[in-house]
């Protein structure tokens, strides 16, 4: 963990002397982590992508300004969730919902289990978007990114225990959701 | 039944690791007598087993770096204010730069045409002195001293 902040920390000097090398390390660095938390919020995999180029973006323009009292992936991760935010809530879709269904794409057809696994990773998708977004978020960081309960009150600007709380309530929606679809997770 | 509600409050940190020691021993105590609970934490930790285990998504090998390079180099060019103010004073330059460079070719030319004419040595207070009638023909000479 210390070596990866170490080198995010280069990563972020090496762009701050002027080579824009240091932000494309840092995109490739957390690219799929991006993705991945984006997509669990939203659903989405062509505006997931859109979504996580516009947090690399806002990245580029503003890593001037960040100022090393949290880590790299901390403000990193709060701008990816308050982007997402923002999105949904020019969809007027922040606490609902079945946000944008996408099927299964036929070049996903393959071993049975490996279809199996791409089909319970959106069914999982599927119940998080019933989730509450407030919920949803700590939700996400948690189980998807690992992080710890203060990184998470860190990046969404809350207690700890306003974190467990969250996290408590979302897994509670999700049991819910996901017995409506028909699955028994245990 | 009092004590299961606050349980149940700690289960979701007890399940991520998070519990101090002390919350720790008192939910294990707990969990050993209060299968209500149990059964809680067997679902908290369903639920957690099914989310970390799905497939994980992926950009393709430098796909967002390179969209990124695009969409930076489309900005810069339209909109970088160091460039933009850069870019104003160029095209003002190129407009203007004729002007006085013109203005200069055509004053050096002319005063090799003036220094190369024989002066008439025909003064102005002469002229005034002369009291000829001053046409401007008369003036230009003077002033010129051709």
């Amino acid at each position: 963990m210390e070596n990866q902040i170490d080198e995010d920390v280069l990563c972020v000097e090496t762009f701050l002397k002027g080579a824009d090398r240091g932000f494309e390390d840092l995109v490739r660095r957390y690219e799929n982590r991006v993705l991945n938390i984006i997509y669990s919020l939203i659903r989405s995999d062509s505006e997931s992508r859109d979504i996580a180029q516009e947090v690399f973006l806002k990245v580029y323009h503003n890593l001037e300004s960040f100022r090393r009292q949290s880590r790299f992936s901390t403000w990193l991760y709060r701008i990816t969730v308050n982007t997402v935010y923002d999105f949904l809530r020019k969809r007027k879709n922040i606490t609902q919902d079945a946000v944008f269904f996408e099927p299964l794409a036929a070049s996903d057809q393959g071993p049975r289990e490996v279809l199996l696994a791409k089909e319970k990773g959106e069914i999982v998708r599927l119940a998080l978007a019933k989730v509450p977004f407030k919920f949803r978020s700590a939700l996400v960081l948690k189980d998807i990114e690992n992080l710890s309960y203060l990184e998470i009150s860190e990046v969404l600007h809350c207690s700890l225990g306003t974190v467990e709380s969250k996290i408590y309530r979302a897994r509670k929606f999700l049991k819910q959701e996901l017995l409506k679809l028909g699955v028994n997770q245990s | 039944m009092k004590e299961c509600v606050k349980i149940k409050r700690l289960l979701s940190r007890y399940l991520d690791k998070e519990a101090g020691a002390g919350d720790t021993a008192l939910i294990k105590a707990h969990l050993e007598h209060c299968s209500i609970c149990r059964q809680e934490l067997n679902e908290l930790s369903g639920i957690k087993e099914f989310i970390s285990n799905k497939e994980p998504k992926t950009f393709p090998p430098d796909y967002l770096v390179c969209r990124l390079r695009e969409d930076i180099a489309r900005e810069q060019g339209a909109f970088d204010p160091r460039l933009s103010w850069l870019t104003v004073v160029g095209n003002l330059s190129r407009r203007l730069i004729p002007v006085p460079v013109s203005a200069v070719l055509i004053s050096l030319l002319f005063l090799i045409l003036v220094s190369s004419q024989p002066t008439s040595g025909y003064s102005i207070e002469e002229h005034m002195l002369s009291g000829a009638q001053t046409t401007t023909s008369t003036a230009l000479g003077v002033i010129l001293g051709i």
